[in-house]
Parts: C-alpha cells; sequence; structure tokens
C-alpha cells in the first residue's frame, strides 16, 4: 500500500486519487482527502489535514470526513470539506456550514456569441460595475424594511419573481425551486436581520464577483445541449452569499451554542466545530435560521441576475428576452442539508455539511429539476480571473463517494497578506487586459488579493473530479468581464 | 505598532499585545479595521462600544463581532479603539486567572470602549465577514496580553 507523509500524518492510498487518514484517537472515523499527489502537495502545505481529521470528532460522523480536491486551511472546518452527520443521534455545527451560509454561484446563459461584446467589453464592465453593488457600504439593490426581510427570509426567490424581479422559469432551474421550506424567519436574530436590510442584491467583496464569460469548450455534447451550452457562446457568472445577515446567523448560533452545549464542545479539538445535538431546540432553530440565510442568499443573486438583464439591454439594446437570458442553475457551497443516504445499505438521514464543496447529484435523483434530470445535476465550479471556470454534472459515483459533493472552485494556495506583497492590482489589471478580460474592482488591493496566480489550478481540480466520476466535465468557460468589490 | 496582519491561507489573522485587556483588545479591533482598509482618514464622529459576555475570550469574540455589526448598521469603519475590560464583580480586568462562570446565564466580563465610525462612502474597504474562536489565543505575558484572532473573508 503507498503511504504519502505530511508533517506527522500519514495517508494511505485506498485507490487512485482517494486517500485516507486512519481512525486514531478520538476520531469517530476515518478522514479522506480526495486529490491527485499534485493536489496533495498543496493540500499538506498549511493545517488542511489537521482541520479534516478534527472534524470526524463530530458526533454522528458517518463513514467519514472528506476533504476535496480544492480542499485549503478555513477556520474550524476545512474549506473543501464535507461531513455527514447522523440526523437522528449526530449533531449539527455552523462552523462547519461557514459564516456565509448559502454562499454560491450561479450562471445565466444568453445567445450572444464572443463577437457580440468584442469591442463593447469597456462599455459593459462599466456599466455592470455602476449598477452592480459591491463592496463594504454599497447598499443593495432594494433598500428592504422590516417586512421585505421577512418576506424574502421565508419564501426566497418567489418573493422576487412576485416583485418583479425574475420570472417564474427561474425559480425551475435554481434547487429546491430558490425557496428552502424549513425556513424559520423568527430564529433569525434581529441583529441579523438589520446587517441585512441594506444589503439585499449586493456583491460584498473578498472572492465573490460578477463575471460574463465565454464557453471555450464543451466537452460533453448531450450534456451540454441539456444545459444550453456550446461554444463561443457568452454566460454570466454570479458568486456570491447572504452578506452580514448569514455572517450573523452563524456567530449568533455559535455563541449559544457555546453556552448551551458546553460539555460537547469539551470534547471537541476546535472551538469553531461548536455543535448542536441532532434533535436539541438549538439544532432546530438554528436550522430554521439557516434555511432562512439559505432563501436570503438566493435572492441576492436573483436581485443581481435580474439587475445584470437590464445593464445587457442597455448595452446591447434588446430586451433580454431576446437575448434569451435564461438562469442555467444555481449552486450553493457553503450549507447543510438534511438529506437522506443509503449507508450501508440502509436509508439515514443526515446533516450534509459542505463547507466549500457543491452537491453533485448524478441522473435520476429526485432532487435534480426536470430538466436536468437525464443528465445530472449542472455544478458550476469558478476558476480564478486569469483561468476560467467549468460547468460540470453530477457524476454517477458521487452518492457512494461523497454523499453526493463535488469541489467548489479552485482553492487559495496564498495568502492574501502574501498576494499583496507579491502582485500589484494595476499589473494584474493590465496582464489580464492583455489576455482580453476587463476587470474592474472597488479597490486594486482586491484586485491584487485575488490574483490568477494565488489559486491552486482548476484545470487539476476538475480532472480529479472528472477521474473520480464524483462530478464530470461538461464546458469551460474563460472570462471576458469581471467586476468584483 | 501593537498588532500585526498574519499569513491565512484563506482569511486574515491579527496578532496583538497590549498592558492590559483593554489595551490588547482595542489593538486587535485596530487590527481590524487595517485588515479591511489600507488608508484611513481623520473623519468620522466617535460612538461608544458596550459589550458583555462570560469569559474574556467570549467577550474579546463578542466585541470583534460587535464592531463588524456596528459597522454594517451604522455604514461606517470603527477605527482608533479604545476599551477597557473590567470583571462585572469590580475585581478589575488583571485579576483572577481563569474564570469558572457560577452559573451558566452569568455575565462576568464587560467592555466599555468606543471607536470613531469613518464613513464607509470616504473610504475604499474590503469586507471583513466575520470573527472566528478558531485558533483564538488570548493569553498573558510577562509585559501584559497578547492575542491571536483569525478573521473570516
Amino acid at each position: 500500500m503507498t503511504t504519502y507523509d505530511a508533517d506527522g500524518i500519514t495517508l494511505h492510498k485506498v485507490r487512485d486519487y482517494v486517500w485516507e487518514i486512519p481512525q486514531e484517537g478520538g476520531m469517530r472515523a476515518p478522514a479522506r482527502v480526495l486529490a491527485s499527489e499534485a493536489l496533495l502537495d498543496e493540500i499538506s502545505d498549511d493545517d488542511t489535514l489537521q482541520q479534516i481529521k478534527n472534524t470526524t470528532h463530530l458526533p454522528g460522523i458517518t463513514k467519514y470526513a472528506i476533504c476535496m480536491p480544492d480542499g485549503h486551511q478555513g477556520y474550524g472546518f476545512p474549506v473543501g470539506g464535507v461531513g455527514a452527520l447522523d440526523a437522528e443521534n449526530g449533531c449539527i455545527s455552523p462552523g462547519a456550514v461557514g459564516y456565509d451560509i448559502n454562499c454560491g454561484v450561479r450562471m445565466m446563459t444568453t445567445n450572444l456569441t464572443y463577437d457580440d461584446v468584442k469591442g463593447k467589453e469597456e462599455e459593459l464592465v462599466d456599466s455592470l460595475f455602476a449598477n452592480v453593488p459591491s463592496g463594504l457600504g454599497g447598499g443593495g439593490i432594494v433598500q428592504g424594511d422590516a417586512e421585505t426581510v421577512e418576506q424574502i427570509l421565508a419564501r426566497g426567490v418567489e418573493w422576487a419573481v412576485e416583485e418583479g424581479y425574475g420570472v417564474e422559469d427561474d425559480l425551475r432551474a435554481c434547487e429546491d425551486e430558490g425557496r428552502r421550506p424549513d425556513a424559520d424567519p423568527s430564529a433569525v436574530s434581529q441583529k441579523a436581520k438589520d446587517r441585512g436590510r441594506n444589503q439585499i442584491g449586493s456583491l460584498g467583496s473578498g472572492n465573490h464577483f460578477l463575471e460574463v464569460q465565454r464557453v471555450t469548450d464543451v466537452f460533453r455534447e448531450d450534456v451540454g445541449a441539456a444545459y444550453g451550452l456550446e461554444a463561443d457562446q457568452i454566460v454570466v457568472l454570479i458568486h456570491c452569499g447572504s452578506r452580514g445577515l448569514g455572517h450573523q446567523v452563524c456567530n449568533d448560533y455559535l455563541r449559544k451554542i457555546e453556552k448551551e452545549h458546553g460539555d460537547l464542545l469539551a470534547q471537541l479539538p476546535d472551538k469553531e466545530l461548536a455543535a448542536a445535538p441532532a434533535g436539541s431546540d438549538l439544532a432546530e432553530e438554528y436550522y430554521g435560521a439557516m434555511c432562512a440565510a439559505i432563501n436570503f442568499a438566493w435572492v441576492n443573486r436573483q436581485l443581481i441576475m435580474h439587475r445584470t438583464r437590464r445593464v445587457f439591454e442597455r448595452v446591447f439594446d434588446r430586451t433580454w428576452e431576446q437575448m434569451e437570458m435564461e438562469l442555467l442553475y444555481d449552486v450553493a457551497h457553503n450549507i447543510a442539508k438534511k438529506e437522506t443516504h443509503s449507508v450501508d445499505g440502509e436509508d439515514r438521514e443526515l446533516y450534509v455539511h459542505r463547507k466549500g464543496a457543491t452537491r453533485a447529484f448524478p441522473a435520476g435523483r429526485p432532487e435534480v429539476p426536470a430538466a436536468y434530470r437525464d443528465v445530472g445535476q449542472p455544478i458550476i465550479i469558478p476558476g480564478s480571473m486569469g483561468a476560467g471556470s467549468y460547468v460540470l454534472r453530477g457524476g454517477e459515483e458521487s452518492m457512494d463517494l461523497t454523499f453526493g459533493s463535488t469541489a467548489h472552485g479552485a482553492g487559495r494556495l496564498m495568502s492574501r497578506t502574501q498576494a499583496k506583497q507579491d502582485y500589484w492590482g494595476g499589473d494584474v489589471q493590465d496582464d489580464l487586459e492583455q489576455q482580453g478580460v476587463y476587470v474592474k474592482a472597488q479597490s486594486g488591493a482586491t484586485v491584487a488579493e485575488e490574483a490568477p496566480g494565488v489559486y491552486k489550478d482548476v484545470d487539476e481540480v476538475v480532472r480529479v473530479s472528472d477521474a473520480l466520476g464524483i462530478g464530470d466535465k461538461v464546458a469551460r468557460t474563460f472570462p471576458v468581464c469581471n467586476i468584483k468589490g | 505598532m501593537p498588532y500585526e496582519l498574519r499569513d491565512h491561507t484563506a482569511d486574515v489573522a491579527v496578532a496583538a499585545t497590549g498592558a492590559t485587556l483593554g489595551d490588547v483588545f482595542a489593538a486587535v479591533a485596530d487590527g481590524l479595521a487595517a485588515a479591511m482598509c489600507d488608508e484611513v482618514p481623520a473623519s468620522g464622529e466617535r460612538f461608544d462600544v458596550t459589550v458583555a459576555a462570560e469569559s474574556r475570550e467570549a467577550l474579546l469574540f463578542d466585541y470583534l463581532d460587535d464592531l463588524i455589526y456596528q459597522r454594517d448598521v451604522r455604514g461606517v469603519l470603527p477605527v482608533d479603539h479604545e476599551a477597557t475590560v473590567e470583571r462585572a464583580d469590580g475585581a478589575g480586568g488583571e485579576a483572577g486567572e481563569t474564570l469558572n462562570g457560577d452559573g451558566e446565564n452569568a455575565t462576568e466580563w464587560t467592555l466599555s470602549g468606543s471607536a470613531r465610525g469613518v464613513p464607509l462612502s470616504e473610504i475604499y474597504a474590503r469586507e471583513i465577514k466575520a470573527v472566528t474562536y478558531s485558533e483564538m489565543d488570548l493569553s498573558r505575558t510577562d509585559d501584559g496580553w497578547r492575542a491571536y484572532v483569525v478573521f473570516d473573508v
């Protein structure tokens, strides 16, 4: 058996791209890392492996904790981590979902081609930047009152469509049709609601962005056709989450759980893993609050998408319907969901925590929207500004290997402080423009922190996902315009 | 400078020192502001900050959480922090080693302080999403206190 030694942690090769850290000490299950040796070299370079080991201390951890090919060090639970915790005898952990509840990505297709956009890139990037709120204190597309926030938390994208920020078809292409039925707005604190009020329809900053892209490759024609993707087509990708409202929900419950369930916390190796036992009041309340924050994030991306349609109408002087600007799909990559999975031949209800990981359900699953059920769920994997992004579909092996999950992006390689020393925003912007990528950001520091060189090789991440059969390569895109906070 | 920004793969960490608990708390908060904004103008009004919690670490967490909350609802970047930390029983911030709460709802530690709120409309600031407990350290040194806090970006 081949082993890989990483600074005191030994991984055993189970098969190609599957490595296991055996159960020992307080671990309640083994941990698995899905990676090539090249990616494992990067994953083992920070505290990711220790963090994935730590997550196996959570009660109810089922089969094994999993680190995706793009995994990297996070807080408590690593980014790129999947942990399925028993929903009857296990627990639910806000830190294992992440602060940015339902941070995710949606892709909108168009019938425009790259030739239609060439020569208009600057006008388009300027107009998007002027019309889509970003950064700190940039406000939102909607300035909501208390009742608006309640409606969004309870009803998700249904509210947006009713208010004219979208159409019925948008619901059909969104997970859960854009509304999490378990949402409980009363479990969301006033503080969280106050933070959300002036951020409804805003990108935020950090690694969040809106990108106009061109499809460069379609690897699986049949699936590409089902998704409405073809070479040279223009698509729009939106990456953001639940803003301050979601961040506050996470912290509120982290603190409540710390006070209420200190006995469980004392058994865990990292305070950030604080978890509420399944069946406890706090587990129910957090689940309801998290689901409400999921709705908020969906509305956030919906409003930005609809605003983007308006910008395109102005720039291209056609209606968005004429440009067939349709939602392809919306994926969440910071989420915990109660799902039923087959474990050792038995159906079990689990809180599947995906933090920096994407649901990747294969063809035939009832949760996949009808339009895609025969080919599998679309998965959107954003890459860096210089490397492009991928569309995958849920692979046949995902249910067995990863509780129906795959990677969520390229994964960071370099710290933000290091990035600012190594890169200067203006240079990065000029280099990208030479490659035909027009970037506009609130500050040069953001561009430097998000320079293509700070990310792992997205091609390698996707190659491993495809080789494992958890998420199959469908298409690749390359940026044309990018705005960020 | 009593704080430093430290490398972290995805996020930002602040290491800080201070002669008193109040000083080290304020220094971490100054580090949080520095992580969001490189050049801070001298504008803005001061506002008061009051926090109470069951332990020193929880107080640090709640203090930083409150500053991020104030940033979003006031639309300002809190800078130039001042803070005084005390045990609610009046023993003072420097007294006692570790605290074992008398009851689960007992509030034992309080912070009273202030910050200058620079309007976000006047600056380019990057968002720090939240304070985390991950790898948090708050400990005594020969000269006072040191703290290490990871923030989610």
